[in-house]
């Protein structure tokens, strides 16, 4: 847990929030609802130490193993 | 969205920088573990990539004219299967912002501003690009156009500053160990050419189409000239140790002196490298968010821009605890990883396409089947 990262990251979309909720006001459900979502997968991510979990570019690694040996010098 | 035209020069001033911008500081070294000498030719070969890449999308581009490509695949392939395609393209473009904004932050780090954290100049950046996004496609048109001179002058400019620096007979022995390395170390910059990809998330709102197959072809000859130019410049002036350096043409750019008082010429290399990384994260920025509304058929792309933004800055630090780690995932997965997303799933989204289209006409002219 990285509570700093967190809790700025949860200022930053109460930011994004107060700005932009104002403007959809007349936008479908759909839009406000992918909205919401996208801001909670960002939170939730900020959560981890990012850093040193693994992620895609450590799934890619392991993905293209087979193939990274063409590239040996 | 779909009244927004932009001429197809003004695609090409934004696809060379998005190519070129982070190639031409990073890709000399890589190039040259495996060519050794020879580092100058591995982007022409690299570059049959980005003209294959461009004929696909031309191809695709003529099947459906009014459509980007994540409108395509769902027409092509069917709802749920065009979906899933569409997503594993825009987790690629998401991903690679991410990435391309990491590989900014590490530059300016570790050769200009030693103590400032990454992610202060990450996170500038990224907004500086939402802010341009957010103007819209024209906005990023007209960027482009404005920034194009600023970013191919100072280059030529130091290509013929560095004359007296030059020593040709670095060169020599051209292919001096065969063909296999040059093919080898072209591997890697395919990944750069490929990105001419990007022009499908443009096409719909081209206003002169019947120009886009040849600027699209004039922009990948482009970036392989300056690539191929760029190789030559480092190589003649720093021989052999090219390899051994992570920014080549910044270490050049600091052989160059004249009369002790034009000198420190990296601080132009600096300034054309933070022109051309914006530009490739906007162009990048707005294909993931033009790409992630069409994907759920939203109504306005701009609603996406800042969420996806904290994801971009997040992306730039997922799974990547070092710089030694992004650059071996740089020099051995993403060539790979880059070349299936942006070459090959078009060739196959295409021969789908072609199949469906003479299945639907043997349907018709053969009702009774």
């Amino acid at each position: 847990m990285k509570w700093g990262t967190f809790f700025i990251t949860g200022m930053l979309i109460f930011l994004i929030l107060l700005l932009q909720w104002p403007k959809m006001k007349n936008s479908p459900i759909k839009d406000k609802l992918a909205f919401i979502s996208l801001l909670l997968i960002g939170w939730v991510l900020s959560m981890f130490d990012l850093m040193h979990i693994s992620g895609p570019v450590s799934w890619l690694d392991t993905l293209t193993k087979p193939l990274t040996r063409l590239l040996e010098v | 969205m779909k009244n927004v035209k932009i001429s197809s020069l003004q695609m090409m001033m934004l696809m060379y920088p998005t190519i070129i911008a982070t190639a031409i500081l990073s890709v000399p070294s890589i190039i040259a573990k495996y060519a050794k000498n020879d580092l100058w030719l591995p982007p022409i070969f690299a570059s049959l990539i980005g003209f294959l890449t461009m004929f696909i999308v031309y191809k695709l581009h003529q099947l459906y004219p009014d459509k980007t490509i994540i409108e395509m695949v769902e027409n092509i392939l069917g709802k749920i299967p065009g979906k899933i395609v569409g997503f594993i393209i825009l987790a690629y473009f998401l991903q690679s912002t991410g990435e391309i904004s990491r590989a900014y932050g590490q530059f300016i780090t570790t050769s200009f501003m030693f103590n400032t954290p990454s992610i202060v100049i990450i996170s500038l950046m990224v907004l500086l690009s939402a802010v341009a996004v957010y103007g819209g496609l024209e906005v990023l048109g007209r960027l482009g156009q404005l920034f194009f001179p600023v970013f191919l002058i100072p280059l030529i400019i130091l290509f013929f500053l560095l004359i007296p620096s030059y020593e040709p007979k670095n060169v020599l022995p051209i292919l001096g160990n065969g063909l296999l390395p040059s093919i080898k170390g072209s591997i890697i910059p395919t990944a750069w050419f490929g990105e001419i990809f990007l022009i499908l998330f443009l096409l719909p709102y081209i206003k002169d189409k019947q120009n886009v197959f040849k600027f699209g072809m004039l922009t990948v000859f482009s970036a392989m000239l300056t690539l191929v130019l760029v190789c030559l410049m480092v190589l003649f002036v720093l021989g052999d140790t090219t390899a051994t350096k992570i920014y080549p043409l910044l270490t050049a750019g600091r052989y160059f002196s004249y009369a002790d008082f034009f000198e420190n010429l990296d601080s132009v290399i600096m300034a054309i490298w933070i022109v051309g990384a914006f530009i490739k994260i906007s162009m990048f920025y707005f294909a993931v968010v033009a790409g992630f509304s069409q994907l759920l058929n939203l109504t306005d792309y701009k609603i996406l821009i800042w969420p996806i933004g904290i994801l971009i800055v997040e992306f730039s630090f997922w799974a990547i605890p070092s710089s030694m780690v992004f650059n071996r995932y740089e020099n051995t997965a993403l060539p790979f990883y880059a070349g299936f997303v942006q070459t090959i799933l078009p060739l196959l989204i295409l021969g789908m396409a072609f199949i469906r289209k003479k299945v639907k006409k043997s349907l018709i002219s053969n009702p009774s089947q």
